[in-house]
């Protein structure tokens, strides 16, 4: 037995996630797409022999329980025959992972022939096949629709490259050299990571890596239990709506019933309704995994996220629930169910901790691909992928302030994408990104305004495949916070040619045509009318808010000696 | 009077942190004066004066004997992080002008729902749309709207605007509608300063430039009235010496240029204490070296290799040290400008040590900075912290802070450390080294990151300590990272005030030229470069380099198509790699020296290479060095006018040896004839830090006056 000395194990904590946030680091630098970086889309982790998460370094938050799961597929599969120098890989959401593009590796370590460690390493991949670049098709019904489903499989066998598997990725991708590239990348980090967590195992002796790693969690778990404690007791229900599932049928209701007691807290989602199809509802892991990042946020900062902060946290939900569909349900746009579990769950916490948060975030969880062929300056021809998404718009108002306009958002902490970058790599001249006035939710705290992205299409035969939503759902107010303005995209604003295009679509554009972009606004907090005058006529003079929507909402009159002021 | 240095004579350093500044004076035999004193925030240059004048009338120098003054300043960072820069105005493409407020999105804190990113430094009403756009090619799309210039130039003109900014979508590609509205502006607001985003180093992201240009317009009537006043000061003293600059890329240059390019010298204390100690590696011939630099509050490691360190095209200003922050970015303001690739991390002789409420020891990233400060300085702090620690492990003198006035109260410390540990049911020794040590893996952490980001293993490095608590970590932080060699050098904990002092006159000048190698004609290659190039070689005239003075290197930014990060090659003749250009599309010798060598750095730092893959161009780059006529760095460097309290032999903590009594003494009794080396546990006590020798290394000291240390057995 081995006897757990307090700052050994701070030390040992330091060295795994140093060693999981410097895995990826070093995917940044190595992988091909772009994607790769402006995403962030990849998390990395540390688990022991048995598959616990033991330490997690990541960029998304939406990741922080979803390795758990993947791994526990993985050695389902494999069993007992898991050896030294192998490497597992699965993207099967029917095996435990979450959607095709994020392939999961994970690499046994041994020492002296006993396993003592899993490294792990997840990264989103740009495309995978399926009916549409990208493979995050909103509307898709089945899983073989959305592209390479694989299973788990041994990418190394005993040290030894499975040549296969590579060419089944390769041949099954539009990009076959980015993804092939970033899944070296993914390889070599895997590796590095693999070595210096066996090299810590190795100085300390098997048995007192284990203890130790069992005690991470054991103490995680006893800060989580001590965090939650201090909470509260109660219990609140919050619902909210997704437009559609992507297929034509909606609005979709979420509801959960969160109930704190004592230093547990439980998730009920049973009241979510049940699957209706599509591709934007998402596997009972994925949902699991976004209710721990919701309520990690009321969680201090210590708290190490590993196996032990979940322990304290009881998740419930129905099989065949929207939130828990079955095989062979498609989940390619899984993500956008994320930010509405999110939403749900910060909406509960609201209500059990008033004062303490805000109202919802804002966005249209956009995400668009463009793909097609253009001419270079020489003649020859060139396919162009453009993926890019743009989820948040800004905060939600309050609990002692406004919504920050454009402040950044966690749950995918996703960068948006340059325009200068999109314009050198694309036939697309981005022609307006601007904040939307009037459109954040009202309140004694405003919401963050909404967001315009307009895109003008330079060669014809561009298919634009877009995934969004809040067009009728839109960002919840709170405590007599009105919502934000919903979503809209149009084709060719302004011209005699202008349409009304739904949230979510696959079509075609030609040389010339315009795709303009609203992405919903963030809730407001509290009623308007105990908004600061000063904060309208900041409002006013920055032109994030008109006169007549100061007047109409807030009863705003400028002072009579002050004409400027309304001007 | 050129910026070229006399030989001879007085050389002096200065260096302003945000609590101290430091001054360094040496001369033409390499022996070192210095003197550290308060800083002054309400006009940091009177605090220069007053030190320089003590100094100076202690060693009893004539001003006129001052042959270089360099300085380097918080003066820019700090203007930023206490938003007390100029009112700045942005004129910018039609549909943009919320690009600089919008950002990137980014948060350093994944799951803190409270996070707010700055506030942007131009408010909405003074953020102006122009008609006129420029396509990714260069091509335009639409005039630029020159009449509407004229209402946005009045609009400035009485909004009370000291300073523009000027960026306009893909004038990184080419400037000329950004250009024209700037002389437009400039002719109708002569008063005003005005900056646009192609004068600077020009390269993709539209918010990153922008927010490069506003930064500069924020900082440069601040930058411009603080070199004045200092040159003023200067004048009076009757210092003839030109005031130069150390700038975040490793160069110096004359205040007058960084006025204008404020950007330019955002890292300036800290790139001092890099170049210093890369310079200073390679006379040594140290090979890979981890430049280790520890003060009160952050620690930063940067990597050397055979004297070089790496420049990253990038930094964000503002946003503090925070773990990760290198990768998820969004902290601070984005600076598109060459600065040494420095990371760093919350830990210093300030972070607080406290029980986690389950058990646990924590330490930082909550710090007590300069005020109050450890416990053992008697100025309020009530919680233990790093140097607390350092105290009770014995490491730093029981009785005063070394070559300071402050008594310290090591009891209070014992005390502290004695109610942490019993609340974690330890003894109080072994929490004090939990700390210590606690702290070096935070700090590791910088260092890995520096070295993973590099592929390269820590393990193979010498560790070269520098700041007032790097020498007390160095061997300990060595040993948690698998180093065996640390080097500290003289005046260690004034080093970057030293340091500047070895720099060149450096510019570094970039052009952003983004286009597929398949698709690009060398001659057009040429061009550009030979446009970069002729500008590099008028800076350095005007400063008085001319002919072979004028040291010039071109780079090249290559990435595979699609890649995010590209890496930057050297061509090996210069200049002259474009000689014969010819109008072929990539058929010039050039185009297969860049390829190559693209292709070899990828796999060197990446472990693979993919020759079959298209190459994408992405920017150039020209640094353009003034020779100096003498060596910058001093053939030893003996200490002059130290005072350090009398050795007197301790006890003292060390983890895995436990209580030893430890040598204590000054430098100049190390033993200096090569292959005999002294065994720890040694302790160095000088006028500006300490260093700690443990059991079980040994050390000696070279003919340049550096402490060696070597891990033996």
């Amino acid at each position: 037995m081995t006897e757990i000395n307090p700052i050994r194990r701070e030390l040992l904590k330091n060295a795994l996630v140093t060693i999981a946030d410097n895995a990826l680091v070093m995917v940044t630098r190595t992988a091909r797409t772009a994607n790769v970086k402006n995403s962030m889309d990849f998390s990395s982790a540390i688990c022991t022999a048995a598959g616990a998460l033991a330490a997690q370094g990541m960029a998304v938050p939406v990741h922080l329980g979803v390795v758990m799961p993947a791994l526990k597929g993985c050695m389902d599969h494999f069993g007992a025959d898991i050896a030294e120098g192998d490497v597992l890989a699965s993207n099967d959401p029917y095996s435990g992972c979450s959607h095709l593009n994020d392939i999961f590796t994970f690499k046994p370590i041994h020492v002296d022939g006993r396993r003592v460690a899993f490294v792990s390493l997840v990264l989103h991949h740009t495309d995978l096949g399926g009916r549409v670049a990208g493979g995050n098709a909103a509307d898709s019904q089945e899983i073989w629709e959305e592209g390479l489903r694989i299973p788990p499989v041994k990418l190394r066998d005993a040290g030894r490259e499975n040549a296969a598997v590579f060419g089944i990725i390769a041949s099954n991708s539009r990009v076959p050299d980015r993804v092939i590239g970033d899944l070296r990348a993914q390889l070599a980090a895997l590796d590095e990571a693999g070595r210096e967590v066996e090299a810590i195992a190795r100085r300390m002796g098997a048995d007192a890596f284990d203890a130790y790693l069992a005690d991470l969690i054991r103490h995680a778990e006893e800060l989580t239990r001590g965090a939650i404690a201090a909470l509260p007791d109660g219990s609140v229900e919050f619902e909210e709506w997704n437009d559609d599932d992507g297929a034509g049928h909606g609005p979709i209701r979420l509801h959960c019933r969160l109930t704190k007691r004592g230093d547990e807290v439980e998730v009920d989602y049973s009241g979510t309704q049940d699957d209706t199809g599509g591709a934007v509802h998402c596997n009972w892991e994925f949902a699991v995994s976004c209710t721990y990042a919701a309520l990690r946020t009321v969680l201090p900062e210590e708290v190490p996220n590993n196996a032990g902060l979940y322990r304290p946290i009881k998740v419930i939900g129905r099989p065949g629930s929207f939130v828990s569909v079955q095989y062979p349900a498609a989940v390619g746009s899984r993500g956008q169910i994320g930010f509405r579990l999110r939403s749900i769950v910060l909406g509960a916490l609201a209500r059990l901790l008033p004062g303490r948060m805000p109202a919802c975030a804002g966005g249209s969880e956009f995400a668009i691909v463009a793909s097609g062929v253009q001419k270079t300056a020489e003649g020859a021809s060139r396919r162009f992928l453009h993926l890019e998404f743009h989820n948040n718009t800004g905060l939600g108002g309050g609990p002692d302030a406004d919504g920050q306009d454009a402040g950044p958002y966690c749950i995918g902490n996703l960068a948006n994408v340059p325009v200068e970058l999109i314009e050198s790599e694309n036939p697309i001249r981005v022609e307006r990104y601007a904040f939307i006035p009037d459109s954040g939710g009202d309140g004694q705290y405003r919401g963050a305004l909404g967001l315009r992205r307009d895109y003008r299409f330079l060669t014809d035969g561009v298919r634009v495949q877009v995934r969004s939503d809040r067009y009728t759902s839109r960002p919840w107010g709170i405590f007599g916070g009105g919502p934000g303005a919903g979503g809209r995209l149009v084709a060719n604003p302004g011209t005699a040619r202008e349409e009304a295009l739904s949230s979510k679509f696959i079509r075609g554009f030609g040389a010339g045509d315009v795709l303009s972009v609203t992405m919903a606004a963030a809730g407001g907090y509290g009623p308007a009318e105990q908004r600061d005058r000063a904060a309208i006529e900041a409002d006013i003079r920055q032109g994030k808010m008109t006169p007549a929507h100061a007047a109409r909402v807030y009863g705003y009159r400028a002072e009579a000696s002050d004409p400027e002021q309304a001007a | 009077m050129t910026a070229q240095a006399r030989t001879g004579g007085y050389r002096l350093g200065v260096d302003i942190g945000g609590t101290f500044t430091d001054i360094v004076v040496i001369d033409a035999h390499g022996t070192v004066f210095s003197k550290k004193l308060l800083s002054t925030p309400h006009d940091y240059s009177e605090g220069i004066e007053a030190g320089v004048r003590d100094l100076l009338a202690e060693l009893g120098v004539p001003a006129g004997d001052i042959v270089e003054f360099v300085h380097a300043t918080t003066v820019a960072t700090n203007t930023i992080i206490e938003r007390k820069g100029a009112r700045v105005a942005l004129v910018t493409t039609e549909g943009f002008r919320d690009v600089l407020e919008i950002a990137r999105f980014r948060t350093p804190r994944l799951y803190d729902i409270r996070y707010r990113k700055h506030d942007p430094l131009v408010s909405r009403e003074l953020r102006f749309e122009v008609a006129g756009r420029l396509g990714a090619d260069g091509e335009e799309v639409s005039p630029l709207d020159e009449a509407a210039l004229d209402g946005i130039a009045e609009a400035i003109r009485t909004s009370g605007v000291e300073s523009v900014a000027v960026t306009f979508i893909n004038a990184h590609v080419d400037p000329r509608h950004e250009a024209r509205a700037a002389a437009l502006l400039r002719e109708r607001l002569p008063g005003l300063m005005i900056t646009a985003s192609s004068e600077l180093v020009p390269q993709q992201g539209e918010y990153e430039r922008t927010s490069t240009t506003v930064v500069n317009a924020y900082l440069r009537p601040i930058v411009t009235a603080y070199v004045r006043s200092l040159q003023r000061r200067l004048d009076h003293m009757g210092i003839t010496a030109p005031l130069m600059i150390m700038q975040s890329s490793g160069g110096i240059a004359p205040a007058a240029l960084v006025a204008d390019q404020p950007i330019t010298i955002i890292e300036s204390g800290p790139a001092a204490g890099v170049l210093g100690s890369a310079r200073l590696s390679r006379h040594l011939d140290l090979g890979d070296v981890l430049v280790f630099d520890m003060g009160g509050t952050t620690a930063k490691a940067t990597l050397t290799e055979a004297g070089d360190y790496t420049v990253s095209p990038e930094t964000e200003v503002g946003g503090g040290p925070m773990l990760g922050a290198r990768m998820v970015r969004g902290a601070g303001y984005p600076v598109q400008v060459p600065t040494i690739d420095i990371a760093e991390v919350g830990a210093g002789g300030g972070s607080l040590a406290a029980n986690d409420g389950a058990g646990g020891l924590l330490v930082g990233p909550r710090s007590a900075g300069s005020t109050p400060g450890p416990i053992a300085y008697r100025r309020g702090g009530t919680q233990p912290t790093v140097t607390d620690a350092n105290l009770v492990l014995g490491y730093l003198n029981p009785g005063v802070l070394v070559g300071g006035e402050l008594t310290l109260d090591t009891d209070a410390a014992r005390r502290a450390f004695g109610d942490l540990a019993a609340s974690l049911r330890l003894e109080a020794t072994e929490t004090a080294e939990g700390v210590h040590r606690i702290a070096n893996a935070t700090m590791l952490r910088a260092i890995r990151s520096v070295s993973s980001e590099k592929g390269r293993d820590p393990s193979q490095f010498t560790l070269l300590a520098i700041g007032g608590n790097g020498p007390v970590h160095a061997c300990s932080l060595a040993e948690d990272a698998g180093m065996d060699k640390v080097v500290i050098p003289p005046v260690a904990g004034l080093f970057s005030a030293l340091g500047m002092l070895f720099a060149d006159v450096e510019h570094q000048l970039v052009a952003s030229f983004y286009r597929r190698f398949d698709e690009t004609r060398g001659s057009d290659l040429a061009e550009a470069t030979a446009g970069l190039v002729a500008r590099g070689r008028d800076l350095l005239a005007t400063q008085g380099f001319a002919g072979a003075a004028q040291d010039i290197r071109v780079l090249v930014d290559v990435k595979y198509a699609g890649q995010t990060a590209p890496l930057t090659v050297e061509l090996d003749a210069g200049p002259a790699a474009f000689e014969g250009a010819t109008p072929a599309v990539a058929a010039d010798p050039v185009f297969a020296e860049i390829a190559e060598k693209f292709h070899a750095l990828h796999d060197q730092t990446f472990g693979y290479a993919s020759p079959q893959e298209p190459l994408q161009f992405v920017a150039l780059r020209a640094i353009c060095r003034g020779v100096p006529e003498a060596p910058r760095m001093p053939g030893q460097c003996l200490r002059g006018n130290e005072k350090v309290p009398p050795a007197i032999d301790r006890e003292a903590h060390f983890a895995g040896h436990g209580w030893h009594r430890a040598q204590v003494l000054g430098r100049a009794a190390l033993p200096d004839a090569a292959g005999d080396w002294r065994p720890g546990p040694i302790i160095v006590e000088e006028y500006d830090t300490t260093c700690v020798i443990p059991p079980g290394w040994e050390a000696r000291r070279d003919g340049w006056n550096n402490i060696h240390a070597r891990r033996v057995g």
